[in-house]
């Protein structure tokens, strides 16, 4: 009775022979190097290796065979064999080969010049610079594309017939600015001759903008394979300064033509404080003109906080994961204990009856605000309000009870300052 | 440690010293040495000592490295890497594991007797045996990958962040692009390199494990730049140090020359010039040949699926008031045209999801919470501790559980 199984690992072969039950038969061969293989080969009693080399066109093989041991100590060299040959099984040396479908659908080739229009000349500074996009008013008939790790916004216009255009803004280190680099690429894309220097200065269209000029480009042109309605115009515009941006749309011509007013008003719009960066907030100043001013001196070591559409500022102290937030709404705010029962609830407390709300007065030049004091298990929330000219007003310092301890002193100065 | 010479294998030399009996006295020492039950009292130390080394040295190497110098190793060196001499100065985790599973199955098949009343114990050892090489088989054949999602983002693929690999992509056709992926360490061992899907070979002519690039710029006449062709011909490349840190990463690149050979093994053409390829160039750089389009790309080792993923929603709750993570959570939906299934899953801690021998982990997220990172480990030996530890215990129950019972007999028959 004869048994043969062969493993197939690795591309590697290893076959086991089992020839009726008392004869074992193993034959590993392994290439260790392309030019170095060796191969075991044992049975109940005799175990076999040869060690073959190639060099050049020749190959120097040597065998040893037949040498007698007992059965269990080839068993244990049998065994020792397969554990260094599962060792010597490296999966990170395989050249692997596959075929992917390309994906399908309308967008595939804007989806594919997204890759394209990544190959900008350089991306040695790759770390992707955050920068909100989302306050820049956008036109209605565009409509928002996942984004990728390139892209930071990324638009599909629809048109007449099935046209479409892609709308894209990608931002880079500086060093990728090389306008006449970026120009040829596009040229490539539209199946276009590149352009030289001089020709090029003839070509580009200055935009004037709030953080200086931006240089437009406008190409035309269809790549041999291209689709009329996908294809046959991009309109670009670079803008070099701490960093490099890209705008771009490429699309149907007739359509890239009908946008292009909206276009140049989006890079100018993003082109202002809004698209900045930098989502600071100056001190003491309110976000934007129709909310109500006050103002207040912040602490030197308090940096701005992340902005959200609720508050009105929000700081963030040095100390861990401290938080200082104010919020402001028309009218009385909501009662004082609703208000201490939700920030209770916030810290995983119990709702607290009226008598032993403990608040605390503290009188500013201006007002007096209404303080309490709440410490959770963990957490910790020191809050100041007050009611003035229709308006409720909240400050709240809130973080791990050690940071707000900390920050407390820093918090309540902060309030006194307040000016209506 | 050596175990001693027994009088009967004494007696066998001294009686006829022939060769025949000097080896078998040889082999029977060697097979003494293997089944000697010191030997996994020694390996069992070993392995504790190895273990408390290897947690403490995470502190400065990470994980990774830790996890590759101490236990994915047949032995610990000293001095650890850039050195010309290294020592060995203790036995890795790949040398004690071997050595306790080589022992154990070697005394285990010495002493069998077969018999109920040791049911217990082999049942235990068989349990241990399967642990080991459990263990044994998924540092083998355990792949360990990541999938980065962005809110409503498709992937059909993971990546492995500490692989690179090269991709050379066949992009001619218009239904399938045909990749060729390369990994880094063929590029770091091979000078040349041949695919039968290739019809050109890869001379690589430099290669960095990690690297920094830096634009030469216009005044700079004097850079010479690895590359001729694409990008890199405007790129210097610095070589850097290895990174360590679980948080840093490797910036693989390799300059290589793409030279065309007109039959697989026929005669070497003129050069297509020499291209820098890098994790830090991210976009694909196309050249043609012979009517076909091909794209070069370093990126982090992919491995395909014949599904699809799509992240819906991550959510990621905190405790109030503060930044610490209460709960993450990734809604996914999960595609696969092979077996008409689409069907929405909800990842989070604890609760992986399972599928054709994938398991989807809730890994991490974006700082700004825009994209979650899911661990995709393939582990085909998974169920192997839990089949061990079942095992294990039932014949520790049956072997305690046989004593007990005899002890309570014997009891009984005084009282």
């Amino acid at each position: 009775m004869a048994f043969s199984l062969q493993i197939l690992l690795s591309q590697k072969p290893v076959e086991i022979v089992w020839c009726g039950t008392s004869l074992v038969l193993l034959q590993i061969t392994k290439n260790v190097h392309p030019l170095l293989k060796y191969s075991y080969f044992a049975k109940e009693d005799v175990i076999c290796g040869s060690l073959t080399m190639t060099m050049g066109t020749r190959s120097v093989s040597k065998t040893a065979r037949g040498i007698h041991l007992g059965a269990p100590a080839n068993a244990t060299i049998i065994l020792l064999a397969l554990v260094t040959f599962f060792w010597g099984c490296d999966r990170n040396e395989e050249i692997k080969v596959y075929r992917l479908v390309k994906p399908s659908g309308e967008s595939e080739p804007i989806g594919k010049d997204a890759i394209a229009s990544t190959n900008a000349p350089v991306k040695s500074t790759l770390e992707r610079v955050p920068t909100p996009t989302g306050d820049v008013p956008v036109p209605a008939d565009w409509e928002p594309q996942p984004l990728s790790e390139m892209r930071q916004a990324s638009f599909l216009v629809k048109g007449e017939k099935g046209a479409v255009a892609d709308i894209s803004f990608v931002k880079l280190g500086p060093a990728a600015g090389n306008v006449l680099d970026n120009v040829n690429r596009w040229l490539g894309q539209l199946g276009q001759p590149p352009v030289t220097p001089e020709k090029l200065t003839g070509m580009i269209q200055k935009l004037p903008t709030a953080r200086g000029e931006v240089d437009v480009i406008d190409l035309n042109g269809k790549p041999e394979d291209g689709d009329a309605s996908k294809d046959g115009r991009i309109i670009g515009a670079i803008a070099s300064d701490e960093a490099t941006s890209f705008f771009k749309m490429r699309g149907n011509a007739a359509l890239v033509g009908a946008e292009k007013e909206k276009f140049l008003k989006w890079i100018a719009a993003m082109r202002t404080g809004a698209g900045s960066e930098s989502t600071a907030m100056p001190q003491g100043a309110a976000p934007s003109s129709n909310k109500p001013q006050i103002k207040w001196d912040v602490p030197p070591d308090w940096s701005p906080g992340p902005a959200s559409a609720m508050r009105y500022a929000s700081f963030a102290a040095p100390s861990d994961n401290v938080d200082i937030s104010v919020v402001t709404f028309p009218g009385d705010g909501g009662d004082d204990l609703g208000n201490i029962n939700r920030w209770r609830q916030q810290l995983g407390l119990p709702p607290a009856d009226a008598n032993a709300s403990n608040i605390v007065p503290l009188k500013t030049n201006e007002t007096t605000f209404s303080t309490i004091d709440i410490t959770g298990a963990n957490t910790r929330t020191v809050a100041a309000w007050t009611r003035k000219d229709g308006r409720a007003w909240f400050f709240k310092l809130t973080g791990p009870t050690n940071g707000v301890e900390k920050e407390r002193p820093n918090f309540v100065k902060f309030v006194q300052s307040v000016r209506f | 440690m050596l175990p001693r010479v027994t009088d009967k294998q004494r007696a066998a030399v001294s009686n006829n010293g022939d060769l025949e009996n000097r080896r078998s006295l040889m082999v029977n020492k060697f097979v003494d040495l293997i089944t000697s039950l010191k030997l996994t009292i020694v390996c069992l130390a070993a392995g504790m000592a190895l273990i408390f080394a290897g947690t403490l040295a995470q502190v400065h190497l990470g994980i990774h490295e830790a996890q590759q110098r101490y236990f994915q190793s047949f032995f610990v060196w000293w001095p650890p890497e850039g050195r010309a001499i290294k020592f060995p100065i203790f036995p890795g985790g790949h040398l004690i594991g071997a050595v306790l599973l080589i022992n154990l199955i070697a005394a285990h098949a010495k002493r069998f007797r077969w018999a109920w009343r040791k049911l217990g114990i082999h049942l235990t050892h068989a349990g241990l045996i399967i642990m080991l090489a459990g263990g044994l088989f998924t540092d083998l054949f355990a792949v360990e990958s990541h999938m980065r999602l962005a809110n409503g983002e498709t992937k059909n693929y993971s990546e492995d962040i500490s692989h690179d690999e090269l991709a050379v992509v066949d992009i001619t056709n218009p239904e399938f692009d045909q990749v060729t992926a390369i990994p880094e360490s063929v590029l770091q061992h091979y000078h040349i390199i041949r695919h039968e899907s290739l019809p050109f070979q890869i001379v690589v002519r430099n290669f960095f494990q990690n690297s920094r690039l830096q634009v030469i710029s216009e005044e700079d006449t004097k850079a010479q730049p690895l590359a001729n062709r694409g990008p890199g011909a405007q790129v210097m490349v610095q070589p850097m140090p290895r990174a360590t840190a679980p948080d840093d990463q490797n910036v693989v690149t390799a300059a290589i020359e793409i030279i065309p050979i007109d039959r697989p093994g026929g005669a070497v053409q003129e050069s297509l010039g020499t291209w820098l390829v890098s994790d830090e160039l991210g976009a694909p750089q196309r050249f043609s040949w012979m009517g076909k389009t091909w794209q070069l790309t370093m990126r982090p080792a992919r491995y395909y699926k014949p599904y699809s993923v799509t992240l819906q929603k991550f959510t990621h709750e905190k405790y109030a008031g503060t930044e610490i993570p209460k709960n993450f959570a990734s809604q996914i939906a999960l595609i696969d045209p092979e077996r008409s299934l689409n069907r929405d899953v909800l990842i989070y801690m604890n609760h992986p999801l399972r599928y054709r021998g994938e398991t989807y982990y809730q890994a991490g997220f974006q700082k700004d919470d825009s994209a979650t990172i899911l661990q995709v480990v393939h582990n085909p030996s998974f169920l192997a501790p839990y089949v061990a530890c079942v095992i294990v215990a039932a014949g520790l129950l049956v072997q305690f559980g046989y004593h007990l019972v005899g002890f309570a007999r014997r009891r009984r028959a005084l009282a």
